[in-house]
């Protein structure tokens, strides 16, 4: 439907082709942060997972990111894992502060997207939109891919 | 080989001179070196009385003669347990087919939740040299005593869902069930491959 009126108008053809362009950078207007290597680790059943991403601030402000929600997973947090004397665990993140051309990693024995509740099976290979929420009530839509539990 | 031959002997002469040189820059001597911890004579032997993730009934004399690698751990853990069997699904890989001579054995900290299908759909994630053993307590209290490991269980929220602290410790046995090496969450997959490698080949 949406297919067949766009290709009768070349127009809005264009709008899309460059909306899909700039989708594929994650970068939504009034956002001014890139994401890269957005990724979730996949886990049997209906196991938390994680999420994984490098955020990179690209304006001249400083940026905070406040959470993340999924239409994919029930519940969303933002954590990070701890050791303290051998033992490991993990504590909830709440304002995470991007300087201007700073890159904040969430990456595997550190901070992630805890992931919970299922909204639909996962399987390798697929993609889950992911919208990451700003300070100043701005966000961004961002697909993460999902990898295998060896991370391959 | 003629020592008489005085070419011959030159070649040995400089074969000797360029192994010395050699080991001068590399450090090495005679003795094994480790890129991961060495706990000879540190951690206690592996012994365990637990059920596997088939429901079965092991202990440590069950994996002799295979390289046992032992973690602490819960499958509701999001980040920290899945990262280390990542890394040592990826050491595996590198061993290529001597990897069917290590068997991981993640105990899970959270028997209620971690059933014998669950763990085994868990393990079987990470590959089929995983296997998934579970005890109640006291049991599990004792075998991390053993270990000298502690672990925790949090407060249930809403939802029912809670979570665990847990070592970050991956035991390393070798096929006689002495506790040898200690890798972590941080420790490479190339690390873990090459001390593997050596405990193989009988180091
Ligand atoms: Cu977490």
């Amino acid at each position: 439907m949406l297919l067949k009126d766009v290709s009768r108008k070349p127009l809005l053809w264009l709008a899309a082709a460059l909306c899909m362009a700039f989708a594929g950078l994650a970068q939504a207007a009034g956002s001014p942060a890139s994401v890269e290597h957005a990724r979730i680790r996949w886990l049997p059943g209906d196991l938390p997972l994680a999420g994984y991403f490098d955020l990179t601030n690209t304006g001249p402000r400083p940026l905070t990111l406040t959470g993340a929600s999924s239409t994919v997973f029930g519940d969303v947090m933002m954590h990070r894992t701890v050791h303290r004397g051998g033992e490991t665990g993990m504590v909830p993140v709440h304002d995470l502060q991007v300087r201007p051309g700073q890159t904040l990693h969430f990456t595997p024995d550190g901070y992630h997207l805890m992931l919970m509740g299922r909204t639909r099976t996962l399987a390798k290979g697929d993609a889950v939109p992911i919208r990451l929420t700003f300070s100043g009530g701005r966000s961004m839509d961002v697909m993460f891919a999902v990898r295998g539990a060896d991370m391959q | 080989m003629s020592l008489r031959n005085p070419v011959a002997r030159t070649r040995i002469f400089l074969a000797a001179a360029f192994c010395a040189f050699a080991a001068l820059l590399s450090g090495c001597s005679q003795d094994k070196t480790w890129d991961l911890d060495n706990i000879t004579g540190i951690v206690s032997p592996l012994a365990f009385s637990l059920t596997d993730d088939t429901g079965r009934h092991v202990t440590a004399e069950t994996y002799r003669g295979r390289i046992v690698m032992l973690y602490f751990g819960y499958t509701h853990c999001p980040d920290v347990c899945p990262t280390t069997l990542a890394t040592l699904s990826q050491a595996l890989s590198k061993l290529g087919a001597a990897a069917d001579k290590v068997r991981i054995l993640f105990v899970t900290v959270d028997p209620q939740r971690d059933t014998p299908p669950l763990l085994k759909r868990y393990t079987e994630a990470f590959g089929p040299e995983f296997i998934g053993l579970r005890t109640d307590d006291p049991a599990l209290r004792q075998l991390a005593k053993r270990y000298r490991v502690t672990y925790s269980l949090g407060k249930p929220d809403a939802h029912g869902n809670y979570e665990a602290t847990h070592s970050s410790a991956v035991f390393i046995f070798d096929g006689k069930g002495k506790a040898r090496l200690m890798a972590e969450s941080s420790s490479s997959a190339a690390a873990i491959a090459h001390d593997v490698q050596q405990l193989i080949g009988g180091a």
